[in-house]
Protein backbone atom coordinates (compact mmCIF):
# COMPACT_ATOMS: atom_id res chain seq x y z
CA UNK A 1 0.00 0.00 0.00
CA UNK A 2 1.82 3.35 -0.93
CA UNK A 3 1.64 5.84 1.47
CA UNK A 4 1.04 9.45 0.55
CA UNK A 5 2.86 12.29 2.24
CA UNK A 6 -0.41 14.35 2.64
CA UNK A 7 0.73 18.24 3.52
CA UNK A 8 3.57 20.19 2.60
CA UNK A 9 3.73 20.26 6.46
CA UNK A 10 4.58 16.58 6.85
CA UNK A 11 6.83 16.30 3.86
CA UNK A 12 8.70 19.77 5.74
CA UNK A 13 9.03 18.25 8.96
CA UNK A 14 9.93 14.99 7.74
CA UNK A 15 13.17 17.06 5.62
CA UNK A 16 14.02 18.68 9.26
CA UNK A 17 14.28 15.35 11.35
CA UNK A 18 15.50 12.47 12.07
CA UNK A 19 12.41 11.02 10.85
CA UNK A 20 13.19 11.26 7.54
CA UNK A 21 16.01 8.17 8.29
CA UNK A 22 12.66 6.06 10.05
CA UNK A 23 10.63 6.27 6.90
CA UNK A 24 14.03 5.01 5.27
CA UNK A 25 13.15 1.43 7.45
CA UNK A 26 9.75 1.08 5.11
CA UNK A 27 10.55 -2.65 4.29
CA UNK A 28 12.99 -3.23 7.28
CA UNK A 29 12.22 -5.49 9.53
CA UNK A 30 13.31 -4.13 13.33
CA UNK A 31 12.23 -3.80 16.75
CA UNK A 32 10.14 -1.05 18.40
CA UNK A 33 10.99 -0.30 21.58
CA UNK A 34 7.88 1.51 23.49
CA UNK A 35 7.54 3.98 26.38
CA UNK A 36 5.82 1.47 28.20
CA UNK A 37 8.33 -0.80 28.52
CA UNK A 38 6.94 -3.74 25.76
CA UNK A 39 8.49 -3.79 22.28
CA UNK A 40 7.25 -4.70 19.26
CA UNK A 41 8.96 -6.41 16.27
CA UNK A 42 8.19 -6.73 12.84
CA UNK A 43 8.53 -5.43 9.21
CA UNK A 44 7.99 -1.58 8.88
CA UNK A 45 5.17 -0.56 6.48
CA UNK A 46 5.37 2.80 6.77
CA UNK A 47 6.64 5.90 9.35
CA UNK A 48 4.57 9.15 9.37
CA UNK A 49 6.06 12.71 9.98
CA UNK A 50 5.00 12.26 13.35
CA UNK A 51 7.08 9.64 13.53
CA UNK A 52 3.74 7.40 13.82
CA UNK A 53 5.32 3.79 12.98
CA UNK A 54 3.03 0.92 11.35
CA UNK A 55 4.46 -2.51 11.05
CA UNK A 56 3.12 -5.76 10.36
CA UNK A 57 3.71 -9.69 11.32
CA UNK A 58 4.72 -8.82 14.56
CA UNK A 59 5.96 -10.38 17.32
CA UNK A 60 4.89 -7.95 20.37
CA UNK A 61 6.64 -8.50 23.94
CA UNK A 62 4.12 -7.07 26.50
CA UNK A 63 5.72 -5.42 29.52
CA UNK A 64 5.31 -8.70 31.62
CA UNK A 65 7.42 -10.45 28.67
CA UNK A 66 3.93 -11.89 27.29
CA UNK A 67 4.49 -12.74 23.46
CA UNK A 68 1.48 -12.26 21.22
CA UNK A 69 1.90 -12.20 17.47
CA UNK A 70 -0.08 -9.25 15.60
CA UNK A 71 -0.97 -9.11 11.71
CA UNK A 72 -0.36 -5.46 12.13
CA UNK A 73 0.34 -3.08 14.23
CA UNK A 74 -0.04 0.72 14.59
CA UNK A 75 1.86 2.75 17.24
CA UNK A 76 1.26 6.08 18.32
CA UNK A 77 4.59 8.11 17.00
CA UNK A 78 4.37 9.78 21.17
CA UNK A 79 4.27 5.97 22.90
CA UNK A 80 7.46 5.23 21.17
CA UNK A 81 11.03 4.80 23.19
CA UNK A 82 13.30 3.48 20.58
CA UNK A 83 13.62 2.87 16.92
CA UNK A 84 16.45 0.24 16.36
CA UNK A 85 18.13 0.81 13.24
CA UNK A 86 18.84 -2.30 11.54
CA UNK A 87 22.77 -3.31 11.45
CA UNK A 88 23.16 -3.40 7.78
CA UNK A 89 21.51 -0.15 6.80
CA UNK A 90 24.20 2.47 6.22
CA UNK A 91 22.26 5.39 8.05
CA UNK A 92 23.91 8.29 6.18
CA UNK A 93 22.91 7.11 2.52
CA UNK A 94 19.60 6.23 3.97
CA UNK A 95 19.23 9.94 4.83
CA UNK A 96 20.46 10.83 1.75
CA UNK A 97 17.95 8.71 -0.58
CA UNK A 98 15.11 9.40 1.55
CA UNK A 99 15.76 13.54 1.10
CA UNK A 100 16.32 13.14 -2.65
CA UNK A 101 12.92 11.69 -2.98
CA UNK A 102 11.26 14.10 -1.49
CA UNK A 103 13.38 16.87 -4.04
CA UNK A 104 12.19 14.56 -6.88
CA UNK A 105 8.73 14.85 -5.65
CA UNK A 106 8.82 18.66 -5.72
CA UNK A 107 10.71 19.38 -8.77
CA UNK A 108 8.21 16.90 -10.36
CA UNK A 109 5.98 18.51 -13.09
CA UNK A 110 7.33 22.06 -12.35
CA UNK A 111 7.86 22.42 -16.13
CA UNK A 112 4.76 21.31 -17.33
CA UNK A 113 2.21 22.22 -15.15
CA UNK A 114 1.15 20.87 -12.06
CA UNK A 115 2.66 22.14 -8.79
CA UNK A 116 4.58 25.55 -9.22
CA UNK A 117 6.93 25.27 -6.63
CA UNK A 118 9.34 27.59 -8.19
CA UNK A 119 7.78 30.39 -9.39
CA UNK A 120 10.72 31.25 -11.92
CA UNK A 121 11.43 29.30 -14.77
CA UNK A 122 13.99 27.05 -15.21
CA UNK A 123 15.17 27.75 -18.94
CA UNK B 1 -16.62 -1.29 36.55
CA UNK B 2 -17.17 0.74 33.76
CA UNK B 3 -20.10 2.90 33.53
CA UNK B 4 -21.51 3.43 29.99
CA UNK B 5 -23.04 6.90 29.44
CA UNK B 6 -25.66 7.35 27.32
CA UNK B 7 -23.65 9.52 23.89
CA UNK B 8 -24.72 9.90 20.80
CA UNK B 9 -22.94 8.25 17.76
CA UNK B 10 -20.71 10.99 15.61
CA UNK B 11 -22.49 11.73 12.97
CA UNK B 12 -19.97 13.12 11.14
CA UNK B 13 -16.40 12.29 9.74
CA UNK B 14 -17.01 9.14 10.61
CA UNK B 15 -14.53 6.57 8.39
CA UNK B 16 -15.61 3.52 9.43
CA UNK B 17 -18.59 2.16 10.92
CA UNK B 18 -18.44 -1.86 12.25
CA UNK B 19 -21.84 -3.35 13.30
CA UNK B 20 -22.62 -6.33 15.29
CA UNK B 21 -19.08 -5.90 17.38
CA UNK B 22 -18.69 -7.48 20.92
CA UNK B 23 -16.15 -4.72 23.35
CA UNK B 24 -14.33 -5.99 26.06
CA UNK B 25 -12.83 -3.58 27.97
CA UNK B 26 -9.82 -5.12 29.92
CA UNK B 27 -11.14 -8.41 29.86
CA UNK B 28 -14.78 -7.60 30.46
CA UNK B 29 -17.20 -8.22 27.65
CA UNK B 30 -19.57 -4.93 27.45
CA UNK B 31 -21.64 -6.99 24.93
CA UNK B 32 -22.55 -6.36 21.20
CA UNK B 33 -22.76 -2.86 19.59
CA UNK B 34 -21.13 -0.94 17.19
CA UNK B 35 -17.95 0.51 16.24
CA UNK B 36 -17.42 3.74 14.52
CA UNK B 37 -14.36 5.58 13.82
CA UNK B 38 -14.42 8.51 13.10
CA UNK B 39 -12.50 11.67 12.80
CA UNK B 40 -12.77 13.10 16.06
CA UNK B 41 -12.95 10.50 18.38
CA UNK B 42 -13.15 6.29 18.82
CA UNK B 43 -17.10 4.74 19.95
CA UNK B 44 -18.65 1.88 20.28
CA UNK B 45 -22.22 1.69 21.69
CA UNK B 46 -24.37 -0.67 22.24
CA UNK B 47 -28.29 -1.53 21.10
CA UNK B 48 -29.61 0.77 23.80
CA UNK B 49 -27.23 3.69 23.24
CA UNK B 50 -24.83 2.73 25.85
CA UNK B 51 -21.18 3.17 25.17
CA UNK B 52 -17.94 4.56 25.45
CA UNK B 53 -15.98 7.16 23.44
CA UNK B 54 -11.99 7.50 22.97
CA UNK B 55 -9.78 10.58 22.15
CA UNK B 56 -7.04 9.53 19.88
CA UNK B 57 -4.53 11.44 21.85
CA UNK B 58 -4.93 9.16 24.53
CA UNK B 59 -4.45 5.54 21.70
CA UNK B 60 -1.06 3.95 22.41
CA UNK B 61 -1.87 1.78 19.55
CA UNK B 62 -4.27 -0.66 17.83
CA UNK B 63 -3.47 -3.93 15.95
CA UNK B 64 -5.13 -6.62 13.93
CA UNK B 65 -4.65 -10.22 16.29
CA UNK B 66 -5.44 -13.01 14.41
CA UNK B 67 -3.36 -15.39 17.34
CA UNK B 68 -6.35 -17.05 18.29
CA UNK B 69 -3.73 -18.77 20.80
CA UNK B 70 -3.31 -15.47 22.46
CA UNK B 71 -7.39 -14.84 22.32
CA UNK B 72 -9.56 -16.98 20.76
CA UNK B 73 -11.27 -14.59 18.78
CA UNK B 74 -9.49 -12.82 15.64
CA UNK B 75 -10.20 -8.50 16.69
CA UNK B 76 -9.06 -5.08 16.69
CA UNK B 77 -6.78 -4.55 19.79
CA UNK B 78 -6.37 -1.13 21.01
CA UNK B 79 -4.38 0.36 24.37
CA UNK B 80 -4.96 3.45 25.53
CA UNK B 81 -2.78 4.87 27.87
CA UNK B 82 -4.92 5.66 31.30
CA UNK B 83 -7.89 4.07 32.66
CA UNK B 84 -10.99 4.81 31.61
CA UNK B 85 -12.75 7.14 34.66
CA UNK B 86 -16.23 7.26 34.88
CA UNK B 87 -16.54 9.72 32.87
CA UNK B 88 -15.71 7.37 29.89
CA UNK B 89 -12.76 9.69 28.78
CA UNK B 90 -9.08 8.05 28.92
CA UNK B 91 -7.01 9.98 30.90
CA UNK B 92 -3.58 10.80 29.71
CA UNK B 93 -0.98 8.75 31.45
CA UNK B 94 1.16 11.13 33.83
CA UNK B 95 -1.01 10.46 36.78
CA UNK B 96 -2.10 6.80 36.59
CA UNK B 97 -3.38 4.32 39.14
CA UNK B 98 -1.32 1.06 39.62
CA UNK B 99 0.35 -0.32 36.22
CA UNK B 100 -1.63 -3.65 37.11
CA UNK B 101 -2.86 -4.78 33.51
CA UNK B 102 -5.92 -6.98 35.13
CA UNK B 103 -9.02 -4.35 34.67
CA UNK B 104 -8.55 -2.77 37.91
CA UNK B 105 -10.47 0.32 36.68
CA UNK B 106 -10.56 2.75 39.50
CA UNK B 107 -8.49 5.48 38.32
CA UNK B 108 -7.84 7.45 41.72
CA UNK B 109 -4.48 6.73 42.76
CA UNK B 110 -1.98 8.49 42.83
CA UNK B 111 1.13 5.90 41.71
CA UNK B 112 3.78 8.63 39.85
CA UNK B 113 5.07 5.04 38.32
CA UNK B 114 4.58 3.81 34.61
CA UNK B 115 1.62 4.92 32.90
CA UNK B 116 -1.97 2.02 33.36
CA UNK B 117 -3.32 1.58 30.39
CA UNK B 118 -6.52 -0.07 29.39
CA UNK B 119 -7.13 -2.73 27.09
CA UNK B 120 -9.64 -2.64 24.67
CA UNK B 121 -10.66 -5.57 22.04
CA UNK B 122 -13.04 -5.26 19.52
CA UNK B 123 -14.75 -8.31 18.20
CA UNK B 124 -16.64 -7.94 14.91
CA UNK B 125 -18.82 -10.72 13.73
CA UNK B 126 -17.45 -10.15 10.12
CA UNK B 127 -13.94 -10.53 10.98
CA UNK B 128 -12.82 -9.81 6.88
CA UNK B 129 -13.78 -6.37 7.85
CA UNK B 130 -10.59 -5.94 10.40
CA UNK B 131 -8.32 -4.58 7.96
CA UNK B 132 -10.84 -1.80 7.12
CA UNK B 133 -10.95 -1.18 10.82
CA UNK B 134 -8.09 -0.96 11.13
CA UNK B 135 -6.84 1.32 8.29
CA UNK B 136 -9.56 3.55 9.24
CA UNK B 137 -7.77 3.99 12.95
CA UNK B 138 -4.34 4.41 10.97
CA UNK B 139 -5.90 7.53 9.51
CA UNK B 140 -7.81 8.97 11.78
CA UNK B 141 -4.67 8.41 14.31
CA UNK B 142 -2.61 10.31 12.02
CA UNK B 143 -4.89 13.24 11.84
CA UNK B 144 -4.44 13.82 16.04
CA UNK B 145 -0.42 14.40 16.26
CA UNK B 146 0.66 15.10 19.55
CA UNK B 147 0.66 18.57 20.77
CA UNK B 148 3.10 18.04 23.28
CA UNK B 149 6.03 17.03 21.24
CA UNK B 150 8.50 19.35 22.09
CA UNK B 151 11.40 18.03 19.37
CA UNK B 152 9.90 19.00 16.57
CA UNK B 153 9.39 22.33 15.63
CA UNK B 154 5.96 22.77 13.94
CA UNK B 155 6.22 26.42 12.85
CA UNK B 156 6.52 25.35 8.90
CA UNK B 157 3.45 27.21 8.00
CA UNK B 158 4.66 30.27 6.86
CA UNK B 159 7.37 30.67 3.68
CA UNK B 160 6.46 27.23 2.02
CA UNK B 161 4.57 27.61 -1.33
CA UNK B 162 0.94 26.07 -1.16
CA UNK B 163 0.24 23.80 -3.48
CA UNK B 164 -3.57 24.31 -2.88
CA UNK B 165 -3.21 27.78 -3.72
CA UNK B 166 -1.80 26.87 -7.05
CA UNK B 167 -4.36 24.58 -7.45
CA UNK B 168 -6.88 27.24 -7.09
CA UNK B 169 -5.06 29.33 -9.75
CA UNK B 170 -6.56 27.49 -12.36
CA UNK B 171 -4.68 23.80 -12.12
CA UNK B 172 -7.17 21.68 -10.81
CA UNK B 173 -6.13 17.97 -11.12
CA UNK B 174 -3.45 18.38 -8.13
CA UNK B 175 -1.48 14.96 -8.89
CA UNK B 176 -0.95 12.63 -5.53
CA UNK B 177 2.65 12.80 -4.61
CA UNK B 178 4.28 10.00 -3.58
CA UNK B 179 7.79 9.66 -1.45
CA UNK B 180 8.27 6.29 -1.80
CA UNK B 181 9.54 4.05 -4.05
CA UNK B 182 6.28 2.40 -3.90
CA UNK B 183 4.87 5.48 -4.98
CA UNK B 184 7.48 6.10 -8.04
CA UNK B 185 7.01 2.77 -9.32
CA UNK B 186 3.07 3.34 -9.48
CA UNK B 187 3.98 5.51 -11.83
CA UNK B 188 2.81 5.02 -15.70
CA UNK B 189 5.07 4.02 -18.54
CA UNK B 190 4.26 7.50 -19.41
CA UNK B 191 4.72 9.33 -16.00
CA UNK B 192 8.24 7.29 -15.95
CA UNK B 193 9.05 8.78 -19.23
CA UNK B 194 8.00 12.36 -17.77
CA UNK B 195 10.07 11.93 -14.91
CA UNK B 196 13.20 10.88 -16.67
CA UNK B 197 12.67 13.55 -19.44
CA UNK B 198 12.39 16.57 -16.42
CA UNK B 199 15.40 15.25 -14.66
CA UNK B 200 17.48 15.32 -17.64
CA UNK B 201 16.22 18.51 -18.30
CA UNK B 202 16.80 19.62 -14.72
CA UNK B 203 20.59 18.40 -15.21
CA UNK B 204 21.17 20.26 -18.05
CA UNK B 205 19.75 23.80 -16.97
CA UNK B 206 21.91 23.27 -14.09
CA UNK B 207 24.62 25.77 -15.58
CA UNK B 208 22.14 28.68 -15.37
CA UNK B 209 20.63 27.98 -11.81
CA UNK B 210 22.36 29.39 -8.87
CA UNK B 211 25.47 27.62 -7.48
CA UNK B 212 25.29 29.20 -4.22
CA UNK B 213 25.46 26.21 -2.07
CA UNK B 214 22.99 27.34 0.31
CA UNK B 215 23.59 31.13 0.31
CA UNK B 216 20.57 33.20 -1.03
CA UNK B 217 21.52 36.50 -2.53
CA UNK B 218 18.36 39.11 -2.44
CA UNK B 219 17.85 37.68 -5.77
CA UNK B 220 16.79 34.20 -5.02
CA UNK B 221 14.50 35.84 -2.10
CA UNK B 222 12.32 37.24 -4.98
CA UNK B 223 12.01 34.42 -7.45
CA UNK B 224 11.50 31.67 -4.78
CA UNK B 225 8.84 32.34 -2.18
CA UNK B 226 9.58 29.14 0.23
CA UNK B 227 12.53 28.96 2.23
CA UNK B 228 13.26 25.01 0.73
CA UNK B 229 15.13 25.85 -1.91
CA UNK B 230 17.01 22.57 -3.61
CA UNK B 231 20.52 22.86 -4.60
CA UNK B 232 19.94 22.13 -8.23
CA UNK B 233 23.85 21.71 -8.95
CA UNK B 234 23.99 19.72 -5.93
CA UNK B 235 22.01 17.47 -7.24
CA UNK B 236 23.86 17.10 -10.37
CA UNK B 237 26.96 16.46 -8.64
CA UNK B 238 24.82 13.96 -6.42
CA UNK B 239 25.88 15.45 -3.16
CA UNK B 240 23.43 16.87 -1.03
CA UNK B 241 23.45 20.40 0.62
CA UNK B 242 21.40 19.77 3.92
CA UNK B 243 22.36 23.14 4.66
CA UNK B 244 19.92 25.05 2.53
CA UNK B 245 17.52 24.90 5.18
CA UNK B 246 16.56 27.71 6.84
CA UNK B 247 13.55 27.09 8.90
CA UNK B 248 14.77 27.92 12.20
Amino acid sequence: MAMVVNSIRERTITENSMVILLQGLQGEVTTVDLRNESTARGRVVNVDAFMNVRLEDVLYRDRLGQLTQLQDLFITGRNIRYVHIPDHMDIMKTIESQLAKIHRVRNFGSEGGGRKEFAKKTK
Amino acid sequence: MVLLKNLHPPTEGVRHEQAETTAVLDGQRLGCGTLYVAETRLSWFDSSGLGFSLEYPSIGLHAISRDVSAYPQEHLYVMVNGKLNSENEAEMAEKAADDDDDGSSDGGDDDEDEGAITEIRFVPSDKAALESMFSAMCECQALHPDPEDDDSDNDFEGEEYDVEEAGEHGHADIPTFYTCDEGLSALTQEGQATLERLEGMLAESVAQQYHMAGVRTEETKAEFEDGMEVDTAAMEAGQFEDADVEHW
